[in-house]
């Protein structure tokens, strides 16, 4: 038998049904409280998925950090707040050796970042140097406290919130720290219809505190390397390259895609394929992530800035010229 | 402004820029054929008749074979009568001369090229364009292809002018006005389209954007009426030629210094019998069927390199403009990145299986023989449905996944959704996922798509139009 053609028995023989039954179960548990933004929340899936980190950003009152709390309930794995204000030190998020008078020693006491899922309120409003301790813990899963280095938990994840409005007291995250991050997803407002079931779900109480947990933290992490099995064929892995490529070289755009960016958009290509029942991904895996992926990895000109270009635009404009692998 | 008035418009336009391109070409062979004895406008009138009454046609409910009977039979009776009022206007019209006028010419094809068969090929081509125009839908796509086909002849036309030593000065002011309206045509299609070079709020404003866009074209005639002048053209040609002629003797040169064969000396005693002199006293003597596919070949060469030179060149003149165009500010560039070679192609594939009757992959072979026979028939199924798609006036553009161009389709042909949802869904799997489908199941993709290819698109997306409105 060829080459293919053994390739092709394979990937029959890759089921993903699990995970298409657990992000069906996902969805419909993160709808009891958030109400439509289904895209958005499938993307939050998809961030599980991969283990990836999640930037959610957004005008306030949207549901931002709503989001970040209910997939964290939604997920039976530990979770902790972090809300970041302009006095939080390093120490704050990794933790401190303290001197434990009773045993005349120096012990570790792990901060809030020892969590399956952190949630790092308002992560701009913390200064360059807090902003850089989440460096290694969300590129390595690990953190180094007095020359000591700590394993995280597995699965790791990082939901951060920030308010692109404000300026006054926030410090912009470094392009570095923004690259980490897999997915950066906006909210928006709801529609009429959607604001109207929000009033009447919040009227007796707040659906969140009954909320259970329906991925456990062992099973999420099975989840996770099945979606690293899923097929991506020879020329969507170049249609991927291709695009983080074009982005390198537009007019208007200074600073491009990094490989980083090529590796999440493959990822994300791999879970969304997964999440929606197929055990191989297709172009539109790709198109449906790239704007979220790729977006707030790039940087704009000035120029182009002055002309209101938006990052997202351009991203839509690159999708819409490069040929996608058909025959 | 209603779409069958943008279709019309759009279609007007496109018949002036193609008898403009005629006008050239034709006048040449006119002038190098009939001596000049036909009337090229004349015989031009059969573009916007021939898209008439195929436009008529193609509104009426007939079957398709009915309908290219029709059409290709009033072409043959216009024919005649365009011999009679071109060649024979003297003669009365019950003189049956001027009607056996074209089957001699056809009869001595081989030793003489006659007006008679000028007006013959030439009205045959020019009413395949007035049906293509009634049949297709004009798009923006279809505006930049033909300112590209109509650019390759007239660059090709004037060429063979020059070479020829043919006038030229009469035929500026038509290239210009070629030129005029396949920017028009453009600006118009894209406007139409609603997609491009204006964003934001600017996009609804057709009416606004028609006016500026005329506006602009008006104004670049004007400059290009002002620049062009039928000198600086022949200067142009003149050192084209001049290069030709360089190559040509540099050619020469190198023939030149192949060495011809020593006679070999005869042993004591015999003596050469006598012989007259060769005709042709050439460095080397071949059989004149040799020489004949030798010079068939060479000549095939020539014209392929020309050819290839020209496209080439157009296409390097065109990635000139669009990167000129990027670096102005608030201008937004299409990507038509291989658009000309496209092109091209499918003119040739097109010309090829219109001769041959069978369809020429130019397309590079697939290594079919590394995939599992099944998924090479559904993407065979899958070739085929996107051929079906173009001829239908809806191509896949480059950037639609298959999905999205299944829905593009869907939309025109509602009642065939599912049966276009079942191909893509199976190209889908089998082209991403290697997934080859079961027998039955590819025994039922395949009648699906037999039924589906029994519709035509434009039709039906009429059809919808109207009872939408």
């Amino acid at each position: 038998m060829d080459k293919i053609a053994r390739q092709g028995m394979e990937r029959g023989n890759l089921d993903v049904s699990a995970i298409g039954q657990a992000a069906a179960g996902f969805l419909d548990n993160v709808g009891k409280v958030i109400v439509g933004k289904r895209d958005v929340v499938e993307l939050v899936l998809v961030a599980l998925l991969c283990e990836g980190h999640v930037l959610i950003e957004d005008v306030p009152g949207t549901g931002k950090t709503m989001l970040a709390k209910t997939t964290a309930r939604s997920l039976g794995c530990s979770f902790k707040r972090i809300q970041f204000t302009p006095d939080l030190l390093p120490s704050d998020v990794t933790g401190i050796h303290y001197f434990n008078q009773k045993t005349s020693e120096f012990q570790f006491r792990p901060g809030p970042i020892m969590a399956n899922v952190v949630l790092a309120d308002e992560v701009n409003r913390a200064t360059p140097r807090t902003q850089s301790c989440l460096l290694e813990c969300m590129q390595e899963q690990q953190v180094t406290v007095d020359l000591e280095t700590v394993q995280l938990p597995r699965p790791f994840l990082v939901i951060a919130t920030q308010n692109p409005i404000e300026l006054e007291g926030t410090f912009s995250l470094p392009e570095a720290q923004l690259d980490r991050f897999l997915l950066r997803l906006k909210l928006g407002y709801p529609s009429e219809d959607e604001e109207l079931a929000i009033l009447s779900r919040f009227k007796q109480g707040n659906p969140l505190d009954s909320l259970p947990s329906v991925i456990a933290s062992a099973e999420l992490r099975e989840l996770q390397k099945v979606c690293r099995q899923v097929y991506i064929e020879a020329s969507v892995l170049s249609y991927i390259t291709s695009i983080t490529r074009a982005t390198r070289t537009h007019p208007d755009i200074s600073l491009g895609a990094s490989p980083r960016a090529s590796l999440g958009l493959s990822l994300a290509s791999q879970a969304l394929a997964a999440a929606r029942g197929r055990n191989y991904v297709i172009p539109d895996d790709v198109k449906h992530v790239a704007i979220p992926v790729l977006a707030h990895r790039l940087i704009l000109k000035t120029e182009a800035r002055l002309r209101d270009r938006a990052v997202e635009q351009l991203v839509a404009e690159i999708l819409s010229a490069l040929p996608v692998p058909v025959e | 402004m209603k779409a069958d008035w943008r279709a019309g418009i759009l279609a007007a336009i496109f018949i002036v820029m193609e008898g403009c391109w005629l006008y050239v070409f034709m006048s040449l062979l006119n002038s190098r054929v009939a001596e000049g004895r036909l009337s090229v406008w004349g015989l031009l009138l059969v573009l916007p008749l021939a898209f008439a009454i195929n436009s008529l046609l193609f509104r009426l409910r007939w079957p398709a074979l009915a309908r290219h009977a029709v059409s290709w039979l009033s072409w043959a009776a216009a024919v005649p009568v365009l011999v009679k009022i071109q060649l024979f206007n003297s003669l009365d019209w019950l003189d049956v001369a001027w009607l056996l006028a074209l089957p001699e010419a056809l009869g001595q094809i081989l030793y003489t090229f006659r007006p008679e068969l000028l007006i013959l090929i030439g009205s045959a081509i020019i009413w395949w364009l007035g049906r293509r125009l009634a049949i297709h839908q004009i798009d923006f796509a279809a505006s930049v292809g033909e300112l590209q086909f109509g650019l390759a002849i007239l660059a090709l036309t004037f060429l063979l002018r020059s070479w020829l030593d043919v006038d030229l000065a009469h035929q500026v002011p038509v290239s210009v006005t070629f030129f005029l309206f396949a920017l028009l045509g453009v600006s118009v299609a894209h406007t139409y389209e609603g997609a491009g070079w204006l964003s934001g709020t600017d996009r609804g404003q057709w009416s606004g954007l028609l006016i500026v866009s005329i506006g602009l074209v008006v104004l670049l005639g004007a400059l290009l009426v002002v620049a062009v002048s039928p000198e600086m053209i022949a200067a142009v040609l003149s050192v084209i030629k001049r290069i030709w002629e360089f190559i040509l003797k540099v050619i020469m040169f190198l023939v030149s210094l192949i060495p011809e064969p020593e006679p070999a000396e005869l042993p004591p005693g015999l003596q050469m019998p006598e012989m007259g002199a060769p005709e042709d006293s050439g460095w080397l003597v071949m059989p004149e069927s040799l020489r004949n596919i030798l010079r068939l070949g060479w000549n095939i060469l020539v014209l392929g390199s020309i050819l290839f030179a020209l496209g080439r060149l157009l296409t390097q003149m065109f990635d000139w403009l669009r990167r000129r165009l990027a670096s102005t500010a608030g201008a937004e560039v299409e990507p038509l990145r291989g658009a000309f070679r496209f092109d091209l192609l499918r003119l040739l594939r097109g010309i090829l299986s219109k001769l041959f009757g069978f369809r020429l992959s130019l397309r590079p072979r697939q290594r079919s023989g590394s995939i599992v026979p099944e998924v090479a028939s559904v993407r065979q199924i899958y070739r085929q449905l996107l051929e079906w798609g173009a001829a239908g006036g809806h191509p896949r553009q480059v950037s639609q996944t298959p999905d999205e161009y299944s829905s593009v389709l869907s939309r025109l042909l509602p009642e065939a959704g599912l049966a276009l949802d079942s191909i893509t869904r199976h190209y889908v799997s089998s082209r991403y996922g290697l997934l080859a489908p079961a027998g039955a199941e590819l025994e039922q993709l395949r009648q699906r798509w037999c039924e589906l290819k029994q519709n035509r698109i434009k039709e039906q997306a009429r059809v919808h139009c109207k009872q939408e409105v």
